[in-house]
């Protein structure tokens, strides 16, 4: 065992944990943050994704042990985020999603895209997208939801100014 | 597919890192962003009776500008060589080889060091650290010592490291602003391993031009210095002796493989000489 | 009140839960005492089990089909002459037929150390020897896959119209050999289930990944020997199903035994490498195909063999015979062909069981008619969009009787086909340096929710009859509706309730649809054939009916008229010189018993409505696909530039969830043209056993998918409705193919397999360029 001490969705948790633990079994089974999905647990598919330190990355080949004194934000810590809240509403107006399963990774990936590009192009967009896997919509409707946040990015960024 | 059991340490320095390999006696290993070897655990396909997460270690990250060559840690993460926050001294290579490594999450985790010692035969950057001519820092329990990139790598998921050594740096010359590169990668999908790779870097004025291949297929990263001159006079080898240098590094490529790696290599090698 | 019923393209109300984390899959339910399952899967493709080595403490912790005394094996059934048909036993006893069949069952309170104990189970297998594919099992003195059958045939199916006559007039014969390959389905989330034993209901309880909770429960029942009271089935938020999550999965039984024998919670989550090779269950057809043909290449005979690479099993409740049926039933397509004769064999083989996967066996059937339409385009040296309207039904003969004895209901194939030339001539793409352009198209049409006639004609064990919904009016006029069938990504927990919001004039917001659970939905075999809008939808107005029934005649009585006079608008129910809310009925029956007729009372405002399309008919939907691309001829890669639907599945309850389907649809249709593969080696190992093998596209992959709709009402179902579910990956590997072959036309290159991986691209050159080196050969 080892202990582990880190920050989720801004709440401090120390905990002893079995090294082999990666960081989604950890956030889904130590802390019932079940909102982070498993889709292939070999870094490929994107379910998992969330955000450590402001960064997108896998928590299926992601140790715990690994995430001392991080950051750590789950689709059940983004209620605050302005970013998060738009693609909220764009994912619901341009139907991008459906059975749910993809959606946390996606919102974590999709976030990291507005956040990170400034004008990027529909290519750039599908380009981006290209670790997380969708089975159900085609993917048109989150490309489209992520084009249209980032539309209207400078409103974001003020309501993110606003809030700081 | 969860990971077997294995214990953890997560030292701070490089010293106790090494230490800990010694103690270790070949049934630790190195964990560096985890990113090939964490699913390889899942899988249960690798295994460690102890591994050492160097992800603690700051001297890594490390990026020292040392006149005619930059030391880069060897856990500077794909994603900071594909943001070019480093400073960039090789005319945009090292971002674009980056940027088209697996996806972004991947890349915020994985490190140039981990892929060069994982040595995945498709990787990338062996292919682009033997065509920019990067020499290893390695740390073992007497000293220091550097390898070439190509005395590095050894074989499919070999390289020169003693089990009692890690990759501490990756030592890159800069090139000069006349240099030209190319960088071609066959893929079947975005994010995809390499079915093919060809990277071409000619530097007139430091006076040298490296042709190197790579894939599964061929082994890993290889040096084609039969397509070097052509590359150097500014003329276009001929498709047949393309062919030959592929055959002579493997013979057994078939009739498909052999045709996207010459293709790769051919149409990197005209980018660099147009 | 804005728009809420059929027509209107209202937000999903399912989207809330999933954009904050709350839905809940199968992984995410915990119970005490819960242990996790880790299955011993064979590793080899065929073998004797010898003896089976537990760790000595293993005790209640590893168990094999030995432990397994009194489960019955499951058992498919079959009305095809001859079908030779195998269930799988929930594990192996004393043979495994594939790798990945299960051989034992260890437990642990986590996944991890259920894999660790895993590990030290040791099968002993003697090798046999292995058929893993079509050529290798219909060999002469092939090793059998069941040695009592004395062959790998397991089902041989003919019909034959007679084709002699129109053989004669033809002048042109086109052949093709056309091959589609193993895929898996990839649902994100994986298949799973988690079962326990409730003492104080005396009831077993089944939580499953499914798309069928009822149909789980009489599987379960079937092998486990109890009655369907005893057994509850509940399928949580389902993560994807396409198919894959319709048939009953040996795990599945096997959990359920284990909780009742343990007495404890039982999980078991199918992980993806479980997926992708014991998993790797769908498609796989050759196809030979001869069409006869005029000289402008009208089609006036269609000569088939069909070959299923069907694994070692039949899956419950489809047998291994489904597609082989439905692809032969369905062949000529959309096409006004006056002869087709067809043969199928379903073969055995040393693979996981065929199992039918979104569309089942359509988009390899349209593959290969689409394709050979293409080729017989060129031998006659016509555009291939001509040629199609020239072949299609017009829309004057509908509704059509086809040649398979198929009667399609209604619709203008030829319309959507010029819809779709005209849009993608619309756009120009720009195929960058190094790279052929080429526009390919398919039409299909489409068998939407299957009917009764058709289920009782094959003899599995799924017999649709009438689908129900209840329809409960809560005493403050909310709606609560209850169907059996299970959605899992599909909206139905929005369209449903517009049903009823079009129905009753209720918001959709004050109705909430339940789903998935035997302990509350009515009996239904699931979701599946497209048929939920159809059947469901149905009955949930068949219900609402019902209901507005009733409350138009509480409100006759509050407002002393007959039930006639009160009509119901936008949730108010309106007599002669008054009117009341739904509400206020609700209120009055519910609170103010007293001011109500006895007859009025005795029946409630809890009613449940059955419906099927009238005389049993099942609506066509059909599309005109087309797709653009992009191929590096040198390298082999394809990129789809531009792809075009144009869609008709009747009325559209919601546009913006069609549109989610048929592009949902076309994505997962582009992973078979070009990306998805489970091959085999010839010992039946599995080769693609994770994403780095097996690419499923992603965003990267799929451009932004243009869609139009016609809709053509069904004269046969309530509302017009047709099914949506999965059309979309009916046409792009046909529509892929076709248009690569297009690009590839300099190059006298012809595809004829999928997925069209760079390496078969290549392939198809260099086999062009070998026959032009040998006709110059020859010259000389």
């Amino acid at each position: 065992m080892t202990t582990l001490s880190l920050t989720v969705n801004g709440e401090p948790v120390r905990s002893e944990i079995d090294p082999r633990l990666s960081l989604a079994d950890f956030l889904r089974e130590n802390l019932a943050l079940k909102g982070t999905h498993l889709g292939c647990e070999h870094g490929a598919c994107g379910a998992c994704t969330v955000v450590v330190d402001d960064m997108p990355m896998r928590s299926c080949i992601t140790l715990a042990a690994s995430c001392e004194g991080v950051r750590v934000t789950t689709v059940e810590g983004f209620d605050d985020d302005p970013v998060v809240t738009r693609l909220r509403q764009a994912f619901r107006d341009e139907h991008a999603l459906q059975c749910g399963y993809c959606t946390p990774g996606m919102l974590a990936t999709a976030r990291d895209i507005v956040l990170r590009h400034d004008r990027p192009d529909v290519e750039q967009i599908r380009a981006e997208l290209a670790g997380c896997i969708c089975r159900c919509t085609g993917y048109r409707g989150i490309v489209r939801a992520i084009a249209h946040v980032i539309e209207t990015k400078s409103q974001a960024t003020e309501a993110k100014a606003g809030t700081t | 597919m969860k990971a077997p059991a294995f214990d953890y340490l997560r030292p701070a320095t490089i010293a106790e890192a090494v230490a800990a390999l010694a103690e270790g006696a070949g049934g630790a290993r190195i964990l560096a962003g985890g990113q090939s070897l964490v699913p390889m655990l899942n899988l249960r396909v690798a295994f460690a009776e102890t591994l050492i997460d160097i992800g603690a270690i700051a001297d890594l990250r490390a990026v020292v500008d040392e006149g005619e060559t930059v030391l880069i840690g060897a856990g500077v993460t794909h994603a900071t060589l594909e943001d070019g926050t480093i400073g960039d001294h090789w005319r945009g290579m090292p971002a674009f080889v980056a940027r088209d490594i697996a996806y972004r999450a991947v890349r915020n985790r994985g490190t140039l060091g981990g892929s060069l010692c994982h040595a995945d035969p498709a990787a990338d950057w062996p292919v682009a650290m033997m065509a920019l001519g990067a020499t290893m820092l390695l740390a073992g329990p007497d000293g220091e010592r550097a390898l070439a990139a190509k005395d590095f790598s050894v074989d499919v998921f070999t390289t020169a490291l003693e089990e009692d050594e890690m990759l501490t740096g990756i030592r890159l010359p800069k090139l000069s602003p006349s240099a030209r590169w190319s960088y071609r990668k066959m893929r079947k999908k975005a994010g995809a391993f390499g079915e093919a790779i060809a990277a071409v870097v000619h530097d007139p004025a430091r006076g040298f031009t490296r042709v190197v291949a790579g894939s599964s297929a061929v082994g890993g990263p290889c040096r084609l210095e039969a397509l070097e001159g052509a590359v150097a006079l500014g003329s276009l080898a001929a498709e047949a002796a393309i062919r030959t240098a592929l055959a002579e590094r493997e013979p057994d490529l078939d009739r498909y493989e052999m045709q996207i790696h010459a293709t790769c290599l051919r149409r990197a090698m005209k980018e660099v000489s147009s | 009140m804005t728009h809420t019923g059929v027509g209107a393209s209202l937000p999903r109300k399912e989207d809330d839960r999933f954009l904050h984390g709350r839905g809940r899959y199968l992984a995410d339910i915990e119970m005490p005492r819960m242990l996790d399952v880790a299955f011993v899967r064979s590793p080899l493709a065929h073998a004797e089990i010898v003896g089976i080595d537990k760790p000595e403490e293993a005790g209640e912790r590893v168990f094999t089909a030995r432990d397994m005394d009194g489960v019955a094996p499951i058992r498919p059934t079959s009305n095809v002459a001859g079908h030779r048909i195998v269930g799988s036993p929930p594990m192996a006893l004393t043979r495994v037929r594939f790798v990945g069949e299960i051989i034992a069952a260890c437990l642990a309170p986590n996944r991890a150390q259920a894999e660790d104990l895993a590990e030290q189970v040791v099968p002993d297998l003697k090798e046999l020897p292995v058929v893993a594919s079509i050529d290798a099992a219909m060999a002469e003195g092939a090793p059998l896959v069941h040695a009592d059958w004395g062959t790998n045939l397991s089902m041989e199916t003919r019909f034959d119209s007679g084709i002699e006559e129109q053989v004669a007039r033809a002048t042109v014969q086109v052949t093709r050999t056309l091959d589609m390959a193993r895929q898996a389905m990839v649902p994100l989330e994986g298949k799973g289930a988690l079962a326990h034993y409730d003492a104080r209901d005396g009831q077993l309880v089944v939580y499953s990944s499914t798309q069928s909770p009822h149909m789980i429960r009489n599987a379960l029942c079937q092998c486990l020997g109890l009655q369907q009271r005893q057994v509850r089935v509940v399928a949580p938020d389902v993560g994807g199903g396409f198919g894959y999550k319709a048939i009953l999965h040996p795990e599945e039984v096997i959990v359920a035994w284990l909780a009742l024998r343990l007495k404890r919670p039982v999980r078991w989550l199918e992980d993806r490498f479980e997926h992708l090779t014991a998993g790797a269950n769908a498609r796989q057809h050759r196809y030979r195909m001869t069409a006869h043909a005029d000289d402008r290449g009208r089609i006036l005979a269609l000569d088939a063999v069909l070959t299923t690479d069907a694994g070692a099993y039949s899956i419950w409740p489809h047998t291994n015979g489904f597609d082989a049926i439905q692809a032969s039933g369905i062949l000529t397509g959309p096409y006004d062909i006056g002869g087709y004769r067809v043969r199928t064999m379903t073969v055995a083989t040393n693979k996981p069981p065929l199992s039918p996967y979104r569309a089942v066996a359509r988009p390899g059937a349209c593959f290969a008619m689409e394709t050979l339409v293409d080729a017989v385009a060129r031998a006659v040296g016509r555009d291939p969009v001509d040629v199609r309207l020239e072949n299609l039904v017009p829309a004057a003969a509908m509704p059509y009787k086809a040649i398979t004895g198929k009667e399609y209901d209604s619709g203008d194939y030829p319309a959507s086909l010029r819809r779709t030339r005209a849009l993608v001539d619309a756009v120009s793409a720009d195929p960058g340096p190094d790279r052929l352009i080429g526009t390919g198209y398919a039409v299909y049409t489409e068998h939407t929710a299957v009917s009764t006639a058709t289920i009782s004609q094959i003899g599995v064990q799924m017999m649709p009859g009438f689908e129900q919904a209840a329809a409960l009016m809560q005493p403050d006029g909310s709606l609560e509706i209850r169907v059996g069938v299970q959605s899992h990504g599909q909206g139905m927990e929005t369209t449903l309730a517009q049903i009823a919001s079009e129905v009753l004039g209720i918001d959709p917001h004050r109705v909430s649809v339940r789903h998935g659970d035997t302990a509350l939905s009515p009996y239904s075999t699931g979701t599946y054939a497209s048929r939920a809008v159809v059947m469901t939808g149905g009955a949930v107005a068949a219900a609402a009916d019902k209901l507005a029934f009733k409350l138009r005649e509480i409100a006759a009585h509050m407002m002393q008229c007959t039930a006639d006079d009160v009509r119901l608008e936008a949730g108010e129910l309106v007599g002669p010189g008054a009117s009341m809310t739904i509400e206020e009925a609700a209120v009055i029956w519910h609170f103010r018993p007293f001011d109500l007729p006895e007859e009025l009372l005795r029946d409630g405002l809890e009613v449940t409505g059955g419906y099927r399309p009238d005389g049993d008919r099942a609506p066509f939907a059909y599309a005109a696909h087309a797709a653009r691309v992009a191929v590096d001829p040198e390298l082999g890669t394809v990129e789809v530039l531009d792809y075009v639907a144009v869609d008709d599945c009747g009325t559209r309850v919601n546009p913006m969830i069609v549109d989610g389907q048929v592009l949902g649809g076309v994505a997962q249709g582009i992973g078979t043209a070009l990306f998805e593969e489970v091959p085999f080696d010839d010992q039946g190992q599995p080769l693609a056993t994770t994403f780095g093998d097996y690419s499923v596209p992603a965003a990267s992959e799929i451009p932004m998918i243009r869609l139009d709709h016609m809709e053509t009402r069904s004269p046969y179902t309530r509302f017009g409705v047709k099914g949506v579910g999965e059309g979309g990956a009916i046409a792009p590997p046909a529509a892929v193919v076709n248009a690569i072959n297009d690009a590839l036309r300099s190059t006298g290159a012809e595809l004829c397999a999928v997925p069209a991986t760079p390496r078969r691209v290549l392939q198809a050159i260099f086999d062009a360029e070998d026959r032009a080196a040998g006709k110059k050969e020859a010259a000389r």
